[in-house]
């Protein structure tokens, strides 16, 4: 709106007609943008300088201890990447970690918000309590799970051995075939209450005669959820999956925290092999432009579930 | 089509009681209307005979069968609701035909069936729209529409007017009573309008405070209400009430109202002398005269002319009362008014506000 501040009466007549003096006339047609500049400027600054200056290193070799880095390389970076076997490796674990963290993380919110729907004695405290992960510092969950699975200090291994699940109580983190399910089993427990929160917001906001209908017209419980609950949670669900996959699959800090990327980058997803190589190698230059690939990868993907959710919201 | 049959029906939440033994016969065809204020439990009865709520005792049958412990899906009824509950997602046709895919028909008969519900509603051109393309008054139809391709055994209608506006309302009223006629369907409706209630029942089932007041023909409630509720609920504006003692003094009877004025009694009456009793006369019943010919004089207060006729507001002793004519000519507010309660149209109620046989 600002931008159309000058309005119609400002360029009345044009300028031909125009008899105001010139210092006026500009005056009056730049208030507008003088008005909305400090904002501007702020936005700018805060976001797209940092932005800029990220994607600039991509392109320069920058290593904190030459002294003689600095300079442009171009898509030398890149070139070295495409040939990266560690990048590859990251990048499946990416995969792997985001598509179970994810899915797991959805399947137990939704379960635990069509519980949390339903009125029973006390929900109120369990509600508080079911979102209690949440409020953790993602550091110290990691902390906590990482001692959890350590089977001089944590119980889960005795517990698995004596259900006969595990042959002997040993370390899931140092098992290279099972390690990825540490932080897994982390991230899922940390990440229910978000999908819990949204979920039952949006399952509250459904009529309820919606469901009476329904079964007056003959549905039993599961089409009820088939044909009303689905199609009522479907734009939430898109949505959440779309955030907490972009944001899941940029998340490192439990596997720093238990795993490290270990045992034998196992764990080592391309969030975190960034994190290694910009502050355990100082490569910045090869980190920025692992970190590009990985935004323009997120950024298709996203996409891709806004499509999808404007074919859902379009469909019949 | 089928009968439906509530004995001794009981509903409470934890102690409340909402209703406390309700019987109800309704036959094959009949269209019933339950007719209360808000919170007499009227919604509720509607709610057990669909399977919504539980219920805490007695028994509903449907065409014989107990239903009581049947979910709503097998009862076989259809359910029209206040706020329509169209499903949002699905076009017209797929609200209607909902139903029905999940009763597996074959879906050239739902077509047929369909296209049949749409022409007889006139919703023909809107079947593909979603329901937040439509107005109120083709929601209405279209849950009306998802109702009648069910052939369901009854129907059942939860106020499904009051979100329409007056005139609307009217429409719709009209047709589904013109609907109720060509179906032949045992209706149950449910409504707070008694306008709705007169026009539309073939009987009506007045309700208060959980327990049924009155069962009859929407004109027997009008004539001849059974209690003092009903008498005020039925009929708008509603029935004009004076309390007072009675008095018997040979044939004459009076009733002697608290601020001293003396009002005439139809001849026999059970009551005697001293008994606390109500006399109930309805507006348009009350005859004006001039005010040097009426024994009884009362003062204009308020004239609120409808066009058809005219309301008066008047007030007699410290009693408010209102009449209607049809007269327009010689009234004026703040001048007096001679009223007489001619006998035959008269309702007398004892001290619990029950009606007295008039003879």
């Amino acid at each position: 709106m600002a931008l159309h501040a000058g309005g119609p009466d400002t360029y009345q007549g044009g300028h031909h007609g125009d008899r105001r003096p010139f210092r006026q006339r500009l005056a009056d047609a730049s208030a507008p943008y003088l008005y909305s500049a400090p904002a501007l400027i702020l936005i700018v600054t805060v976001m797209l300088v940092p932005l800029i200056l990220g994607i600039s290193y991509a392109f320069r070799d920058i290593q904190l201890l030459n002294p003689f880095s600095g300079g442009f390389i171009g898509l030398e970076h890149f070139k070295t990447l495409s040939q990266d076997q560690n990048f590859y490796r990251a990048f499946r674990n990416t995969l792997w970690w985001t598509g179970a963290s994810v899915s797991l993380q959805f399947v137990f919110g939704l379960i635990l918000a069509l519980l949390l729907d339903k009125p029973f004695w006390g929900r109120a405290i369990v509600q508080a309590l079911v979102f209690l992960p949440w409020a953790v510092p993602s550091f110290l969950a990691g902390l906590n799970w990482a001692w959890l699975f350590n089977p001089v200090v944590g119980p889960l291994p005795h517990w698995l051995f004596a259900m006969g699940i595990m042959a002997e109580p040993t370390n899931i983190l140092s098992d290279p075939q099972l390690a990825m399910w540490g932080p897994i089993i982390a991230n899922v427990w940390w990440g229910i209450p978000f999908f819990a929160i949204t979920l039952l917001a949006a399952l509250q906001a459904i009529p309820r005669d919606l469901y009476e209908a329904a079964s007056i017209d003959g549905a039993g419980p599961v089409r009820r959820f088939l044909s009303i609950t689905l199609p009522f949670l479907a734009p939430t669900i898109a949505i959440t999956v779309l955030l907490r996959t972009v944001w899941v699959s940029n998340f490192a800090d439990l596997i720093i925290v238990m795993t490290n990327g270990g045992p034998a980058d196992r764990t080592q997803i391309v969030a975190s092999y960034i994190f290694t190589q910009a502050f355990k190698r100082l490569d910045f230059g090869y980190a920025s432009a692992i970190a590009l690939v990985l935004l323009g990868l997120l950024i298709v993907y996203s996409m891709l579930i806004v499509v999808l959710r404007q074919w859902l919201l379009n469909k019949d | 089509m089928a009968s439906i049959d509530i004995s001794n029906i009981q509903k409470s939440y934890g102690i409340m009681p909402v209703l406390q033994g309700i019987d109800l016969e309704i036959q094959d065809g009949e269209f019933v209307v339950l007719v209360g204020p808000s919170g007499c439990g009227k919604s509720t009865l509607l709610r057990m005979i669909a399977g919504l709520e539980h219920v805490t005792d007695g028994e509903i049958r449907i065409d014989g069968r107990r239903v009581n412990e049947l979910a709503p899906k097998d009862r076989d009824i259809a359910m029209v609701f206040q706020s329509y509950a169209l499903y949002p997602h699905m076009s017209v046709a797929k609200n209607m035909s909902y139903s029905l895919r999940l009763r597996k028909v074959a879906s050239d008969k739902i077509a047929t069936i369909i296209a049949g519900a749409a022409t007889k509603l006139g919703l023909g051109p809107l079947m593909e729209r979603r329901p937040k393309a439509l107005s109120g008054g083709q929601r209405q139809r279209v849950a009306m529409g998802r109702a009648i391709v069910r052939e369901p055994k009854a129907f059942l209608f939860d106020e499904p007017l009051s979100n329409l506006d007056a005139r609307l309302r009217e429409q719709m009223r009209a047709e589904i009573k013109k609907l109720h006629k060509d179906l032949g369907a045992t209706s149950i409706y449910v409504t707070h309008d008694q306008i709705e209630a007169m026009t539309l029942a073939d009987r009506i089932v007045a309700m208060h405070g959980g327990s049924i007041q009155q069962v009859g023909r929407p004109l027997d409630l009008y004539d001849r209400p059974a209690n003092l509720f009903v008498a005020g609920f039925i009929g708008s504006p509603g029935m004009n009430f004076f309390e007072g003692r009675v008095s018997v003094v040979g044939e004459r009877s009076s009733l002697t109202l608290a601020d001293g004025i003396v009002l005439p009694l139809p001849a026999a009456t059970a009551l005697q002398s001293g008994e606390r009793a109500t006399l109930g006369i309805r507006p348009e019943h009350v005859v004006l005269e001039p005010a040097a010919a009426g024994d009884i004089r009362a003062r204009i207060d308020l004239i609120e002319p409808t066009g058809f006729g005219m309301i008066l507001h008047l007030t007699l002793g410290t009693v408010s009362f209102k009449a209607f004519t049809l007269n327009r000519a010689y009234l004026q507010a703040g001048g007096d008014i001679g009223v007489r309660f001619p006998a035959e149209h008269s309702h007398l109620f004892d001290k619990d506000g029950q009606a007295l046989n008039r003879p």
